[in-house]
């Protein structure tokens, strides 16, 4: 199964049994992705500038800050990665088992109730239902409707992973699996321990602290390496290198990734030894990411545009990791800690790391999905790069803005209106690169739109045709 | 990796171990903290919070103060945190056992509040909170919408706030804070770690963690 090949036109002729039961359930999946990143681009937006001019936009309750970064957050989270992750494993693993996507009216079910419950959620979000844990900005009764349309959803991944024809797993696969198997007990372990009997005092910043690390190395960062995996190799024409290695990666990132939760607790009122742990996790995950890195490499040497999404997100996934592993040390962490330059950490990971690679499979997926290839180009090209030179701007100018706040923090003489001055022009140069981010978003959006209109108007008549041959 | 059953085993296994080593083991470590019971003064520490600071709890929550504020004062040797006077000692876990949803945060963009109401020499009253409340101050933006403009009939109410230049009301209109306001100011004034638990101090001669 080789796809090397990148003109369009081979690329639209890419078809496996995947496609005839999963492409409409699919490219729902993907659509509602693309909308979603555009909306939390606009709430990252308003929130990157408040940080800079905190009178904007401040006498409307719904959009203060901390409501704004919960919707903004959770938009992107759930509504961008859950709904593009997930669309796109279940087809890597429907193409992968060479069989038919089974269940795809559960698909489309469960997505359909999963975009509902992303749309509530915002909504209470704006009225002000916070629960003040990052990454777990879910009011209390969007939880089991999430749970629920999940299920819907993962049962397609679990039935192809199930009836695969050849015994023999790949690395897209076991990512995948991970990915669609951990999430729900992630979630309801959260919802049980933090919103049905909540534990006492500050376990419950434990337990979000291991929701949201877990989130980010059970779910999010599988999801976006399932992508990858699976289309560098095809996209490349060339055997991933020192493949024997990637189980080792694999596990590392599974067994490690949860206990690193806690290294944002550094110095708080919680038992010191749950943040050592943490730290010591943190630099053993350095493993994973060379693993990734050295299994992953040749996405580097470039070849489409899809692949350069792919060898950003490489880069970015594999620099987030080390960054964290050195900023996890106490003496770092001690300056870093409370300060803008997490908000940096983040967007490396989230955004410069899982987001690209997720962009190069879609722009891989959607033409095979479709049967048609993308309406622009153009477009593509013009998303690459100011997509790279949002990442580099935004997550530069907001680490120089931690520094910074820290470096000030740390003198007790220098008052926050002082603090507030000197991170001024790094954040309006922030808030410059959230804008970039933004429009990159929306040229995906415009030409996922004309990619997908125009082609139903093309292809209704002659698609018919093929169906009836 | 071809066994389908052991692979799902693996899976359930690695979430299973960092469920038990973080969460379960420090649940059973300080999961039933009691109150601190003082012989000298025959009281329990910390305080329960009173019903209108509860109340404010809800309000700090839903307006995310705690995207910009922490409520825990670092060990020493982090930071600037004591030398700042948010707290003569760092903060424990006791401190929290009473609070329904604890707030603790992660980003200083404004200042720390474990101890706000009961910072040395001098902790900011009801009438300072509100009209910080009010006006804003550096990158805290103000919070107008807490408060309502009123016509002033027959005498001029006494909760209305004394605002000078630009900020004052119309002639004939004072601006009084809503009930929400009040109890977030009375959840504000309820911040206070004054206590010291044998805990609180590390031991003595020991350097702080952060130090080298």
């Amino acid at each position: 199964m080789t796809h090397a090949s990148t003109s369009p036109s081979a690329d639209s002729a890419d078809q496996t049994p995947a496609e005839s039961t999963g492409r409409y359930p699919l490219l729902y999946l993907l659509g509602s992705s693309v909308l979603w990143l555009v909306v939390s681009g606009v709430f990252a937006l308003i929130t990157s500038i408040q940080l800079h001019t905190p009178s904007f936009l401040a006498e409307c309750p719904v959009l203060s800050y901390g409501r704004v970064r919960a919707m903004a957050e959770t938009s992107f989270i759930y509504g961008w990665i859950g709904n593009v992750g997930l669309g796109l494993a279940l087809w890597i693993l429907a193409r992968l088992s060479g069989e038919k996507l089974r269940g795809a009216n559960w698909v489309f079910v469960g997505a359909l109730f999963w975009n509902l419950a992303v749309t509530v959620a915002l909504g209470g979000l704006a009225l002000g239902d916070l629960t003040s844990i990052s990454m777990y900005q879910l009011p209390s009764y969007v939880q089991p409707l999430l749970f629920c349309s999940y299920g819907g959803i993962a049962v397609a991944g679990l039935l192809s992973w199930t009836g695969r024809r050849r015994e023999m797993m790949f690395a897209s696969q076991w990512y995948a699996i991970a990915a669609l198997f951990l999430f729900p007990w992630l979630l309801s372990i959260a919802y049980v321990m933090l919103e049905c009997s909540p534990v006492r005092g500050v376990l419950q910043a434990v337990v979000g602290g291991w929701y949201a690390q877990g989130l980010w190395t059970l779910w999010i960062a599988p999801l976006a390496l399932t992508a990858a995996y699976y289309v560098v190799p095809r996209m490349s024409g060339k055997v991933i290198p020192a493949y024997d290695s990637a189980a080792l990666g694999f596990w590392t990132l599974l067994v490690v990734g949860g206990w690193t939760g806690a290294r944002h607790l550094i110095g708080g009122p919680i038992p010191a030894w749950i943040s050592s742990v943490a730290i010591v996790m943190t630099v053993t995950l350095v493993f994973h990411y060379i693993v990734v890195f050295l299994n992953l490499r040749m996405a580097l040497k470039g070849g489409s545009l899809s692949l350069g999404f792919v060898a950003i997100g490489l880069i970015c996934y594999v620099a987030g990791g080390f960054v964290d592993a050195l900023t996890s040390m106490r003496a770092y962490a001690a300056i870093t800690q409370f300060t803008v330059y997490e908000d940096a950490q983040k967007l490396l990971a989230l955004y410069g790391g899982a987001s690209m690679m997720f962009f190069g499979a879609l722009y891989f997926a959607l033409p095979r999905l479709k049967g048609a290839a993308w309406s622009s180009g153009a477009l593509i090209k013009g998303q690459l790069i100011l997509s790279a030179v949002g990442i580099l701007v935004t997550v530069l100018s907001l680490a120089a803005a931690g520094l910074v706040q820290g470096n000030a923090l740390a003198d007790a003489k220098v008052n926050f209106s002082d603090i507030a001055v000197q991170m001024r022009p790094y954040l309006l140069v922030a808030s410059a690169g959230q804008f970039i981010i933004l429009t990159s978003s929306l040229l995906l959006a415009v030409n996922f739109l004309k990619t997908v209109i125009t082609c139903c108007c093309k292809s209704d008549s002659s698609k018919e045709g093929a169906l009836a041959s | 990796m071809k066994n389908g059953s052991l692979f799902f085993l693996g899976l359930f296994a690695a979430l299973g171990l960092a469920w038990v080593g973080i969460v379960v083991s420090s649940n059973a470590q300080i999961g039933s903290l009691a109150g601190y019971y003082d012989d000298t003064d025959s009281t329990s520490y910390p305080a329960r919070p009173s019903g209108l600071a509860a109340q404010g709890a809800l309000v700090y929550k839903d307006l995310g103060c705690a995207s910009c504020h922490t409520q825990q004062v670092r060990r020493p040797g982090f930071g600037s945190d004591q030398d700042r006077g948010w707290g003569e000692r760092q903060s424990v876990a006791r401190d929290y056992i009473y609070q329904t949803s604890v707030q603790l945060g992660e980003s200083r963009i404004g200042q720390d509040l474990t101890n706000l109401a009961g910072r040395k020499p001098s902790a900011p009253d009801q009438d300072d909170l509100l009209h910080m409340l009010y006006q804003g101050q550096g990158a805290m933006p103000s919070y107008q919408f807490l408060f309502e403009t009123h016509k002033i009939q027959g005498e001029a109410s006494s909760e209305a706030l004394k605002l000078t230049g630009k900020q004052k009301p119309q002639s004939g209109f004072e601006i009084i804070p809503t009930t929400r306001a009040k109890e977030l100011v009375a959840y504000l004034l309820s911040l206070n770690t004054t206590y010291d638990y044998p805990e609180a101090h590390p031991v003595a001669g020991a350097k702080g963690e952060g130090e080298k």
